[in-house]
């Protein structure tokens, strides 16, 4: 048994008699009560989400799980595609383990995923990856007058993400990938 | 260059921040209140139970040091203008936390405007909250360079610029939670309704505890998805700083806000009887330290101002968190100029 401070994205978690991967998690302290955590949870069984609500002073049952790194091949069918560095096997990841982060992924991209009992359960992305940018429409005059600073761009892998006006195609940039912001040319 | 590309990335909220701060200000100054200032740094910080003041150890010019704790909001101080024979005050400006988290919805100094009407119960208080943000929409809506949100902001617009409704803790009570609440305010009840329920309390938790059990997980979720919800009159074992109901002494005369899935404020019909007051604080000077938090002095000085500061009504709103709701972010740290997240983990 754990606190809620042991509630992480990724973190598998026995509730009920049924496993759940967090899915995303929030502290709040109302200051005029006491704090409590809220998750996402999502069944392993049925694959069903539910909210639930941890005080922070309650246990929390914590299940272990192996960390394995693996590498982004491509997408086969409803199925991702990685190859575990270990082992140099392929490995089919479910879609609804990798969720909305897939939009992150490009080919040869290094994640970290949690398995419980030898299955892929949860995602874990860098905190920035670097992309290309492919296209980049051109400042308009007058942009930074009107309080736009930033412009979409389109990284090489279909991802859109709003970057500084300077940016231009054929830089390579990072993204970070806890908030989809732009997070500086790379190298700098 | 982190710090200014966060700046950048999230130049669009900053510049509306900027720009709903100076007119939330407006919007007092229109309707008479007087902008006041408070001591961010105190000898003796509040007591609520759950909160954590960050400590600060300062000197004299002779090098004596002297311990203090920043403000976890200004309420002793704007209670004891209050006493002093203010009417209509508010305190915009920074508040301090520790113990909660760098980002989402917290972050450890954060934005509050606290304001206090003279002569008033809570419900002029509701009143003004709704104005407020009613006001910050027409605002948004009439600005010239927020086209680019304005198509995704509309829903988020049309909820708060709305209607909005009163909601009271017994009426949310039964709605969400299928139970008359009357009939659980002690703590055995409470908890032999948790255990009913299927939630697995441990013996000799507090009322509080039990109830929150239940209100965060059946009742707290569904408050301000659909519509802005002011929920009102808490248990009076949750009257913090407010007074009991003078028509319905179960309950105590305090509300939240509710809005956009977040809890923008808490208000109260302030307590002005000195020993009650006493009293309550140290039953929460007891709680700390049972729950292991550091204890401090109850303010002398803020009892004697209870006793004699006139009926009134006081209210803390949480700016940044306005802030989000109206822009529709969901991470705190877009709204900041320098997030703690950018600033002590990076």
């Amino acid at each position: 048994m754990s606190d809620t401070s042991a509630i992480r994205k990724g973190a598998v978690i026995r509730h009920q008699n049924d496993l759940y991967v967090v899915t995303f998690f929030q502290f709040v302290n109302p200051g005029k009560g006491s704090a409590f955590t809220k998750t996402k949870m999502k069944s392993l069984s049925s694959g069903k989400t539910m909210d639930i609500t941890y005080k922070s002073s309650e246990s929390v049952d914590v299940v272990q799980v192996d960390y394995i790194n693996m590498q982004y091949l491509y997408k086969n069918g409803l199925f991702y595609s990685f190859m575990n560095k270990d082992t140099y096997e392929t490995v089919d990841v479910n879609e609804s383990v990798v969720g909305d982060d897939a939009k992150y992924l490009k080919e040869g991209l290094e994640v970290i995923m949690a398995t419980y009992e030898g299955n892929p359960v949860a995602m874990q992305l860098p905190k920035k990856i670097q992309y290309k940018v492919v296209e980049a429409p051109p400042a308009v005059r007058g942009d930074s007058t009107s309080g736009n600073v930033t412009k979409e761009a389109i990284m090489d892998n279909g991802l859109a993400v709003q970057v500084p006006i300077f940016i231009k195609p054929d830089e390579e940039i990072l993204v970070n990938t806890e908030t989809g912001d732009y997070g500086g040319r790379a190298g700098e | 260059m982190e710090h200014v590309n966060h700046i950048i990335s999230n130049k669009k909220y900053l510049d509306l921040r900027f720009a709903l701060v100076r007119q939330i200000r407006e919007f007092f100054w229109a309707a008479g209140f007087v902008e006041v200032d408070a001591p961010t740094i105190l000898r003796l910080p509040g007591q609520e139970p759950y909160l954590a003041p960050m400590r600060v150890d300062f000197h004299d010019e002779n090098r004596t040091e002297f311990i203090g704790y920043l403000h976890t909001s200004p309420e002793y101080a704007m209670k004891k203008m209050l006493a002093a024979g203010y009417e209509k005050i508010f305190y915009l400006g920074k508040c301090f936390r520790d113990q909660e988290s760098f980002g989402g919805t917290h972050n450890p100094e954060f934005t509050m405007i606290e304001w206090y009407r003279a002569g008033t119960d809570f419900y002029a208080l509701m009143d003004d909250t709704e104005n407020l943000v009613k006001k910050l929409v027409e605002n948004l809506r009439m600005s010239e360079w927020v086209k680019e949100l304005q198509e995704s902001l509309e829903n988020v617009w049309r909820n708060l610029g709305g209607n909005w409704q009163r909601l009271h803790m017994r009426e949310a009570w039964s709605k969400y939670a299928g139970v008359n609440l009357d009939e659980y305010l002690t703590t055995e009840k409470m908890f032999e309704l948790c255990v009913k329920k299927g939630y697995k309390p441990t013996e000799g938790e507090s009322f509080d505890d039990l109830f929150y059990r239940i209100f965060l997980n059946e009742i707290e979720p569904k408050l301000g998805q659909e519509i802005p919800t002011i929920l009102h009159h808490y248990p009076t074992q949750m009257a913090a700083l407010s007074r009991v109901s003078p028509i319905d002494p179960l309950y105590a005369e305090r509300f939240e806000v509710y809005a956009q899935g977040v809890e923008l404020a808490n208000a109260f019909s302030e307590l002005t009887d000195g020993v009650e007051q006493k009293k309550r604080l140290e039953e929460e000077r007891e709680l700390r330290h049972e729950l292991g938090s550091a204890v401090y002095d109850v303010d002398k000085e803020f009892i004697e101002a209870v006793s004699i500061m006139p009926k009134s009504a006081g209210i803390a709103l949480g700016v940044d968190r306005l802030i989000m709701a109206l822009l529709g972010c969901k991470n705190i740290d877009n709204v900041l100029t320098l997030p703690a997240s950018k600033l002590f983990k990076e």
